[in-house]
């Protein structure tokens, strides 16, 4: 099993090399170079040779990777250039905040698409499939930002209920406070999981339902219920696996928007004002931050498969 | 008398879905009595799957269904789910074709086995594992306590069978029906399949229906047989008697067309046309359009005949049964011995020798080869000009893949390809693309082997246009020719593949590989998916073609039957090698190789005196992983006569003393006329 | 070769003849019609009116004033012309890069495989959004920017399509039939796999049209996509966020009109995908009951 835990990594080495040297090689592709983001553009002669000299920008570009990496790995993302403060401690203060948030918006998706997704595959054809495709394509195709504008207009707005702008505040410390603002963000990210994973599991339950061994099943004369339960719903459980890694991962790199309509402080917002203020280590620590979450979901993942579905041996 | 266990009167099955509702049963009336077992034979929409699985109620709710069926005294057809749900489990039990599909990947066998059981309270969980190692042992399971704690993908085609088999007959049902059962599975597993349906259904006592398209198959185990055609049962009566004594157009043309194992001479006598699709049956008589009898005959275009006693328990649905020819005994070879013909001057066509091909297995990080798949491990063969090599052996065995090696769709690894005096392994594209010229081939799936996108006609003149010879070899007049010469008019040359049939389209690709007039052809299982009626329609063309262009065949195929009719000479091919090579009729008359002698004896033939006399060879276990092949001479783990010898030095294809045939084994020779025949333990 | 086209064109007449999409596809026109007669209608996107911003919907501005007075109506149509021509460029590029990368993987195997489904990893490697985010970062604010940035996030979808396309045809038997008859890899690839090939990778563009909008729209509303003055959907949202306790509808109707179109593309697409895989016919086809 530790084998097989090695292997995956190493074989997702690759793409976590290529995606942090592309990381890394952002700051060379802007205009200017490294050494304009660090001084600004008006910057005098002695002022680039120093820069240079200090940070090292004179060495071959690869060394300068390697460095780079190497301190990354270590803990040191450098310094964010607008604050002065270490990258790390800025992603860190972020990172609970995009936890909850994605935590809670997969579980308002997976708990509404589920029951979406059986009654659609049960009742294949007719005409509440149709009706609950077409909600899994409104949940799907609506966009997070005007769906979270309509609920602040509703909630916030119109009916005064909820903050309009969402703080965060960790469930341990003030579950009230902390479920006043963290459900409006939840509920529009969540409607968007909601509509994949809906569709999706619909997918598979509709396939695993027209395969032979449920034909074989019935003809065992087993009652539609049993049938479901130890048959289909077992055999579903591994797309349900990969819905649901699919679905954090997705939550936590890619809620960037729906932060940003709720000004929720989290990792998203943190890149996007990065970026905004030219503030280039930051948005590299934090993007290197996000893939090597999104690695890890997705590793777990897999490990999942080995550990569901006997046909997977370990070699 | 006791009442019958299944008894079906006036059923129709007719599927509503878009477009017009299809009728695929039309009216059918059968019995099957206790410790019967009922033979239900037809092609490609014949209804005999339908009609089995109505009895099961497990049609889909597309399907309306009219008329009665009894099971056991109980009514299935209209019966509510609770009790559809009763039957199922206690009455019937069901074998479904494909193996595969079959059983749930993700549960152990032994669960799914007794699930049953458990469901129905016949036996409590705790007692359910012992129980299905029981059922494991009764179907011949090696190691039945660790096999039931396993999953279907460890194991092989024909265990999971035998673990299917053993749940449908979990219960001891009364009925069992057993769909299409060994379709899927090679012809040595097959045999040993049906010799376990046979035993435990006499074991047992249960009522068995069995749906074949296979007359070998119900000539084995069948005691009565019913033949349907276009949704209908055209003719039933005990088992001789159908084969002996046919009454029904339908069904002698049907033993007239099929290629015996038995006997490999004379023309096959095909039925005209093909089976009619259900939604567009002709008025009258259903198969009046290819039927000798019928045709120009008022009474058969206006009126549908019923099905009438025509003798003691012998019913057959034709106005004019008593017309009905009886089939030729077919022509056997003569005793004489063979002249070999003497073509060992002439240079051969084709020449292969010591043909390899092996691919590589890789695993882990770095892609390593952790194993070698050695498909074809030395294969030598020679062709003649206008001589038919059939290539035969069960699936692994590597004969398609020597096929595309000598194509060159597949890279050899090892060995030399010679054709018409040249080398041809090894060489470049270009230099290949002069000898692509000479040597075609035809694939084996009508369905797959014609461009979607492309008309017939320009399907056909794509070889002319790939090589810039389309003008060349005579333009159009040259493939209105070619669709001439397989019986097609040129004018549906614009019409696209899906619009014609199987048997068409197969024709299609044959004259396709033909276009650019080669000498040799490599068929791949030409006619293994087309309806026995139609197999003899393609065999016969392919044979006028060789007597008239002077082609050379390399006739790959699974199909021992059709193989002896095609060929002048056979070659047997087991796991990778080449085990017995030579003239057709001394191979299949004299086999000298016990593998040769096992496939042979395990060919269900469609004679069912000679079923019930002759004896058989039921080869222990499956056919070994190509990727892990025994050592030394790779049959012995499954051979009756191997020695110690056999397992550590590979036999070498030789000559056999005395006859005209190669063979490679340490201890060939024919089988004694009476002597026993040991059975193997089975150690797979 | 024409079959090919004739035999795609059947698919989009058989997928448009149901409600959802023709509805989809009549909406469309009429956007489009709206987008390209605008400036010749005299709709004016930039004309401001300071005296009455900030208006609700009324008989002159049926969608109301934004900050400035301008007509908000006006800059929704001028703002469907920057979303769909992005969305187009950026559906075009993914497919141009994307579809190529599928084909040479799936046909040929090997090392170019691996290495091209590396890249497509790479590109996955990040969620849409934060991909899109840090091309900006490197490239700047522009309308170019942004169909590269929408465009690169597009390119593994249409790898994979391509690849599975081919992978599945390769093993089609009249595939090798025509390498038996000594066709090079070129034809095989161009003159008889693609023509197979290109419908599901067609059905596989309108969708992620869809998709294209959504992330324009996206990265306007965050700040980082077209500069102004240009009208874009995205930043009308983010400005009326701003304004939401004043003028309500400001965000509300741009953004209704937005998701009718990501939604209309997102149907259409859906059934053409649907009529491919066969699954248009009515329910419950008959499973395992060959005669």
């Amino acid at each position: 099993m530790i084998g097989f835990v090695v292997r995956r990594l190493l074989q997702l080495l690759p793409v976590l090399l290529g995606a942090s040297a592309l990381i890394f090689a952002m700051i060379y592709a802007v205009p200017g170079g490294p050494v304009a983001v660090l001084v600004g553009e008006n910057a005098t002669e002695e002022q680039i040779a120093l820069v240079t000299q200090q940070f090292g920008l004179d060495r071959p570009v690869v060394v300068q990777y390697r460095d780079w990496l190497l301190r990354a790995l270590g803990g040191d993302l450098g310094q964010s250039l607008h604050s002065r403060e270490p990258v790390l401690k800025l992603i860190a203060e972020r990172l609970p905040a995009t936890l909850q948030l994605a935590v809670a918006a997969t579980a308002i998706g997976i708990a509404l698409g589920i029951p979406v997704a059986v009654a659609s595959a049960l009742a294949q054809g007719t005409w509440l499939d149709r009706l609950l495709s077409g909600w899994s394509a409104l949940a799907l195709g609506v966009p997070t930002f005007w769906v979270g504008i309509l609920l602040i207009l509703l909630f916030a707005v119109e009916l005064g209920l909820l903050p309009a702008a969402s703080a965060y505040v960790p469930f341990w410390e003030d579950t009230w406070q902390a479920l006043r603002h963290t459900i409006l963000p939840a509920l529009t990210l969540g409607l968007y999981v909601s509509g994949i994973s809906a569709r999706f599991l619909r997918g598979s339950l509709v396939s695993e339902l027209a395969s032979d061994y449920v034909r074989t099943a019935r003809s065992k004369g087993l009652t539609e219920r049993v049938i479901v339960q130890r048959h289909v719903l077992r055999n579903a459980m591994l797309p349900f696996i990969t819905v649901v890694g699919i679905a954090l991962a997705g939550c936590i790199g890619g809620a960037v928007v729906t932060e940003s309509v709720f000004t929720y402080p989290g990792l998203g917002r943190l890149v996007v004002q990065a970026i905004g203020t030219r503030d280039y280590p930051l948005v590299q620590g934090a993007i290197l931050v996000i893939l090597i979450i999104y690695v890890l979901i997705n590793l777990v993942v897999d490990l999942l498969y080995v550990y569901i579905d006997p046909r997977i041996e370990y070699g | 008398m006791t009442p019958p266990v299944l008894s079906i009167r006036s059923l129709t099955v007719t599927f509503f879905g878009s477009g017009q509702p299809v009728p695929a049963v039309r009216g059918v009336d059968l019995d099957v009595g206790e410790g019967e077992v009922l033979g239900i034979v037809g092609e490609s929409g014949s209804g005999k799957s339908v009609t089995a699985l109505a009895a099961a109620g497990l049609l889909p709710a597309t399907a309306r269904i009219a008329g009665s069926i009894l099971l056991a005294g109980e009514d299935v057809v209209g019966a509510d789910a609770s009790t559809l749900r009763r039957l199922r489990g206690r009455d019937i039990g069901v074998v479904f074709q494909d193996p595969s599909t079959t059983l749930n990947p993700l549960l152990q066998v032994g669960r799914q086995i007794t699930e049953g059981e458990v469901a129905h309270g016949r036996i409590r969980p705790s007692e359910a594992g012992m129980r299905a190692v029981s059922l494991l042992r009764a179907v011949d399971m090696a190691d039945p306590e660790n096999r039931a704690r396993q999953y279907p993908h460890q194991f092989s085609g024909g265990m999971r069978q035998r673990a299917v088999i053993a749940m449908a007959m979990a219960g001891r049902p009364k009925l069992i029906i057993a769909d299409e059962p060994t379709t899927a599975l090679d012809v040595t597993v097959q045999a040993q399949v049906l010799d376990l349906i046979a035993r435990r259904q006499r074991e047992t006592g249960a009522a068995v229906v069995l749906i074949t398209h296979d007359l070998g198959v119900v000539a084995e185990v069948a005691h009565r047989v019913a033949v349907m055609y276009a949704g209908r049962i055209v003719e039933t009566g005990p088992v001789r008697e159908i084969f002996a004594r046919p009454l029904h157009p339908y069904t002698a043309a049907l033993l007239r067309s099929a290629p015996r194992i038995d006997a490999g001479e004379g023309r096959l006598d095909p039925i005209p046309g093909q089976p009619p699709t259900p939604s567009e049956l002709p008025p009258g008589c259903s198969f009046r359009p290819r039927c000798a009898i019928g045709s120009g005959r008022d009474r058969c275009a206006m009126e549908d005949p019923p099905l009438r006693a025509v003798a003691v328990g012998h019913w057959s649905a034709c106005h004019f049964a008593d017309e009905v020819r009886r089939p030729a005994a077919p022509a056997r070879a003569s005793t004489d011995v063979i002249a070999v013909e003497n073509r060992g001057d002439a240079p051969p066509l084709l020449a292969v020798d010591d043909l390899a091909v092996h691919f590589p297995i890789r695993a882990g990080l770095f892609r390593r080869v952790v194993r070698t798949v050695r498909a074809v491990d030395g294969v030598s063969l020679r062709i003649a000009p206008g001589e038919t090599l059939g290539l035969v052996g069960e699936s692994g065995c590597g004969k398609t893949t020597t096929g595309r090696a000598i194509m060159g769709l597949v890279r050899a690894t090892g060995g030399a390809i010679s054709f018409d005096g040249q080398r041809i392994d090894g060489l470049a594209r270009g230099a290949l693309r002069a000898v692509r010229r000479q040597m075609q081939y035809v694939f084996q799936d009508p369905f797959s082997s014609l461009n979607p996108m492309l008309t017939v006609g320009e399907a056909v003149a794509e070889p002319l246009r790939i090589h810039g010879l389309y003008d060349a070899m005579g333009g159009e007049r040259w493939i209105a020719t070619l669709f001439d010469m397989v019986g097609l008019s040129i004018k549906v040359a614009n019409r696209l593949p899906r619009e014609f049939s199987g048997g068409q389209k197969q024709r299609i690709g044959i004259t396709r590989a033909l276009a650019l007039r080669p000498k040799l052809l490599i068929l791949d299982e030409p006619v293994a998916s087309l309806d026995v009626s139609i197999q003899a329609q393609i065999v016969n063309l392919l044979e006028d073609l060789q007597r008239e262009l002077g082609l050379a065949y390399l006739f790959i195929a699974h199909d021992l039957s059709v193989v002896r009719h095609v060929s002048h000479r056979v070659a047997v091919m087991y796991l990778g090698r080449i085990v017995e090579e030579g003239p057709k009729d001394q191979l299949y008359r004299t086999p000298v190789h016990p593998y040769t002698q096992a496939l042979l004896s395990a060919v269900p033939a469609a004679d069912p005196e000679a079923a019930q006399i002759r004896r058989r060879i039921i080869l222990e276990g499956e056919i070994p992983n190509p990727a892990a092949p025994p050592a030394g001479c790779h049959f012995h783990p499954r051979c009756f006569r191997a020695t110690d010898r056999c397992a550590t030095e590979a036999p070498r294809l030789e000559p056999h003393p005395g006859l005209a045939s190669r063979r490679a084994c340490h201890h060939a020779g024919p089988l004694a006329a009476d002597a026993a025949v040991p059975r193997r333990q089975a150690t797979v | 070769m024409s079959e090919a086209l004739r035999s795609g064109l059947r698919l989009v007449r058989r997928a448009l003849s149901r409600p959802a999409p023709a509805v989809s596809v009549a909406y469309l026109m009429v956007l489009a019609s709206a987008a390209l007669l605008a400036r010749p209608l005299g709709l004016d996107p930039l004309e401001e009116d300071v005296a009455r911003m900030l208006e609700g919907p009324s008989w002159e501005h049926p969608f109301g004033t934004d900050e400035l007075g301008r007509d908000i109506l006006a800059r929704a149509i001028f703002g469907a012309r920057t979303s769909l021509t992005t969305a187009a460029g950026a559906v075009l590029l993914a497919a141009a890069i994307g579809v190529p990368m599928g084909l040479v993987a799936g046909f040929f195997g090997g090392w170019r495989d691996a290495v091209l489904m590396r890249l497509v990893d790479l590109l996955l490697a990040l969620p849409g959004i934060m991909l899109a985010l840090a091309l900006i970062a490197v490239l700047g604010r522009s309308q170019a920017a942004a169909l590269v940035a929408v465009g690169l996030t597009g390119v593994p979808t249409f790898a994979r399509v391509a690849r599975a396309q081919v992978l599945s045809l390769r093993r089609r038997e009249f595939v090798l039939a025509v390498k038996a008859f000594g066709a090079s890899p070129g034809y095989t690839l161009v003159r008889t796999v693609l023509p197979n090939a290109w419908s599901p990778i067609l059905a596989q563009m309108i969708v992620l049209s869809s998709v294209a909008i959504l992330l324009e729209a996206a990265l306007a509303f965050l700040g980082v996509g077209i500069p102004p003055p240009t009208p874009s959907w995205g930043e009308m949202l983010r400005t009326g966020k701003e304004y939401l306790y004043d003028s309500p509808t400001y965000a509300v109707l741009p953004g209704l009109v937005l998701t009718l179109t990501i939604l209309a593309f997102d149907t259409i697409g859906r059934a053409l995908s649907a009529v491919l895989e066969g699954r248009d016919a009515p329910a419950g086809r008959p499973a395992g009951a060959a005669p």
